[in-house]
């Protein structure tokens, strides 16, 4: 009996740590396609500075696809960043507040 | 009658109070309710449009005795066209916004008498008031006004995440507050920039006096005011940074209030952002800032939706990136884009409240929304199912519903205005809604039954598949005859730019 | 700066963005809940003592007026009233929330039986 509890428990063990990560089917599928969605929709929304400069929209383009594809698994990283944690939502919300009046108000007035 | 445009805020506002005192007498809070529920669609229906003077305090113009008693500086000045009086102004875009937030009120409450075992005073009041909040935010002429309003309104919404009892909403209710509480006051101070640089929180003065050159409306104050509001938008309406704790507010409240939730945040966000529009449509990079947002709204809020595991929260990041195509139509700014924007917000309270009340029936059933714990359940109701998979269609935009006609405007006017990145944008994130909507109907419904999968109420309500019937004929309705929600809009439209 | 600090609606202005500032502070970097709470009623009052100072007038009269006074005397001196009114609405909105926070807290203090921020809100996935 001991030996047949060895091998049950070895399994139970494995069992945890497979289970643990819980990386079905679909939630690798749909990792997959937000991955996707994310990269092309960031890279059409940059073709959009074209409306300013075409120079400039190259040179972004480029850097933009080399960034967004040296740092390929994105959506773990974002969900990380936008998780339900307080302090996060606060960090984000605050750095918007200071983009926004930075630019608003600076950006206005020494162009 | 003009006499019925203060009574459209008033009505919910005394049943709300009057539903509080009933507490414990649940019959009679049932009937009164239910009356004032149907009562309030129907309101906006007999009321003429029009402006109505709170005190009767017109502008000195049109009091041609007090004018001639008053010295020539202040007769022959802008004073005299100023509006003293907390002003309500009724026009066709606010009949229909009053119209739709009645019906989709009155659903709310019409289901949460049969999916909530006890009916609750406080429960009732929570949603009567929030509703009357956010019609006052509609009608009101006052930017002052409608911030009041909307701190109401965001009080009523922590109210019914706090009476839903489900797990952790206590916590989330306090993060909203804490986040809002930075918010809030944000927009307030820009509100106070522009009373500073204006002197008086009358939209139509402020329009008057920009453009009239009073004041200089390149000065520094009116940018950080603009900043500030802008700032203040973003919180009242959840785009991000503040999508992730809208989503999952929506996530924390019961499926039929989540319903009324998500369409006091459209409302907030139209009525707050033709304010913006109104005040700031000078500034060249406004409506490049309302784009670049939207554009993140709808980016984030659907990669977001696709990863999630709960139901309810993925419905709740749909419903925000949703948002974005609305910020898109204020965004470019021309006439057929406001009024795509503005059919689209119409669109989207009616298709999200349909399925939040659609998937919360799944949540009436089972008690969980986790999908990974879900699977089978279209043998439970196959009508019901059959009609959440409309309301899904209705969402991302299939024909013949009325998402298809307001996101086919929303692509044709960003061709017509020459951005057709963002129609190509549009049309992705479209076919990606459409994506994460089969995946939840899969994993919900088609998937094979779990065996731990424990059932606990065994039908669903006859009112909540009432409700669910009635939403998805107005959503047909509306998408075989846009023309019934777009003539509303034009008009108002066609005056604002 | 002996200028700044005599004139009363500078020094005020002054005074209110303090309060917003060191109210954002409290609000985001203590973690007790309580002092969280009270660092967001210091911006609030920020945003109020704002208002209320855009309507101060150097040596004005107050807003009220007397029959006999000269229209035109009590127009160019009274003080501005609306910001005034203004901020008494807003005052009673911000007692509100400030109440609904202080009853969440207590709520949350006796489900968790502590005040930590990172500790009420960190464990609940």
């Amino acid at each position: 009996m001991g030996l047949y509890d060895m091998i049950v428990n070895s399994f139970k063990e494995v069992r945890k740590k497979v289970v643990k990560d819980s990386a079905t089917n679909e939630s690798v599928s749909s990792a997959l396609a937000a991955e996707l969605t994310l990269i092309s929709t960031l890279l059409i929304a940059a073709i959009m500075l074209r409306h300013f400069n075409i120079t400039l929209t190259v040179v972004v383009i480029l850097g933009l696809g080399l960034l967004l594809t040296t740092n390929m698994p994105l959506i773990p990283k974002i969900k990380r960043e936008q998780d339900d944690s307080l302090e996060k939502m606060v960090f984000y919300a605050i750095l918007t507040l200071g983009i926004l009046i930075t630019v608003i108000y600076w950006g206005q007035t020494n162009v | 009658m003009n006499e019925l445009i203060p009574l459209m805020v008033i009505i919910p506002i005394a049943c709300g109070l009057l539903l509080n005192l009933l507490h414990k007498k649940d019959r009679s809070i049932r009937i009164l309710a239910i009356f004032v529920a149907i009562v309030l669609p129907i309101i906006p229906l007999l009321s003429n449009f029009g402006l109505h003077y709170f005190g009767g305090h017109a502008p000195l113009i049109d009091n041609s005795t007090l004018l001639g008693t008053l010295p020539s500086f202040i007769s022959n000045s802008a004073l005299a066209i100023f509006h003293p009086a907390i002003t309500y102004s009724y026009q066709s875009l606010q009949k229909l916004f009053i119209f739709i937030l009645g019906i989709v009120a009155f659903f709310a409450i019409f289901t949460s008498f049969n999916e909530t075992k006890k009916v609750s005073g406080p429960y009732m009041f929570l949603m009567f008031m929030g509703t009357a909040a956010v019609t006052a935010l509609l009608l009101s002429d006052d930017i002052f006004h409608m911030y009041i309003f909307f701190e109401i309104a965001a009080l009523c919404q922590v109210g019914i995440i706090l009476v839903s009892s489900t797990k952790g909403n206590y916590e989330t209710a306090l993060k909203y507050m804490i986040l809002g509480s930075i918010g809030g006051p944000l927009l307030l101070l820009g509100i106070g920039f522009l009373l500073g640089a204006v002197g008086s929180v009358n939209i139509t003065d402020i329009v008057y006096a920009i453009k009239h050159n009073l004041v200089n409306p390149f000065s520094q104050t009116f940018l950080i005011g603009f900043g500030l509001i802008f700032f203040g938008w973003l919180y009242a309406s959840g785009l991000p940074p503040f999508h992730t704790i809208k989503s999952s507010i929506y996530s924390k409240a019961l499926p039929h209030s989540a319903a009324l939730l998500q369409s006091f945040t459209v409302i907030t966000f139209i009525a707050l952002g033709i304010v913006i529009f109104r005040i700031f449509s000078y500034l060249p990079f406004m409506k490049m800032v309302i784009l670049i947002f939207s554009l993140i709204t709808m980016i984030l809020g659907v990669t977001m939706a696709i990863i999630q595991t709960d139901f309810r929260r993925i419905i709740g990041f749909l419903a925000v990136g949703e948002l974005g195509y609305i910020g898109i139509g204020i965004g470019i700014g021309t006439t057929l884009s406001l009024t795509a924007g503005i059919f689209q917000a119409v669109n989207e309270i009616l298709t999200t409240a349909l399925l939040f009340i659609g998937f919360g029936t799944v949540f009436y059933l089972t008690k969980t929304s986790d999908m990974k714990k879900l699977g089978g359940l279209i043998a439970q109701n196959p009508k019901v199912a059959i009609m959440v998979l409309l309301g899904g269609f209705a969402m991302a935009g299939v024909p013949p519903f009325n998402g298809f006609q307001s996101k086919l405007m929303i692509v044709q006017s960003s061709l017509n205005a020459g951005f057709p990145e963002i129609a190509i944008i549009a049309v992705l994130i479209s076919i990606i809604t459409f994506m994460t909507f089969m995946k939840v109907f899969h994993s919900v419904y088609l998937k094979p039954k779990p065996q731990d999968l424990q059932v606990v109420n065994e039908s669903i309500p006859t009112s909540t598949i009432f409700s669910i019937v009635i939403l998805l004929i107005i959503c047909l309705i509306i998408g075989l005859f846009p023309q019934l929600v777009t003539d509303n809009i034009y008009p108002f439209v066609a005056r604002l730019i | 700066m002996m200028d700044i600090l005599f004139d009363t609606q500078l020094a005020s202005f002054f005074t209110s963005a303090a309060f917003i500032i060191i109210g954002l502070f409290a609000a985001i970097f203590l973690d007790n809940i309580i002092k969280k709470i009270i660092g967001i009623a210091f911006i609030e009052e920020g945003a109020n003592l704002f208002l209320v100072t855009l309507g101060y007038k150097p040596g004005g009269i107050v807003p009220i007026f007397l029959p006999g006074m000269n229209s035109e005397w009590f127009a160019a001196n009274s003080a501005y009233a609306l910001p005034h009114a203004l901020v008494l609405t807003s005052v009673v909105i911000g007692a509100s929330t400030l109440a609904v926070m202080l009853a969440i807290a207590m709520v949350l203090y006796k489900k968790h039986g502590t005040l930590s921020t990172s500790k009420i809100l960190g464990d609940e996935k």
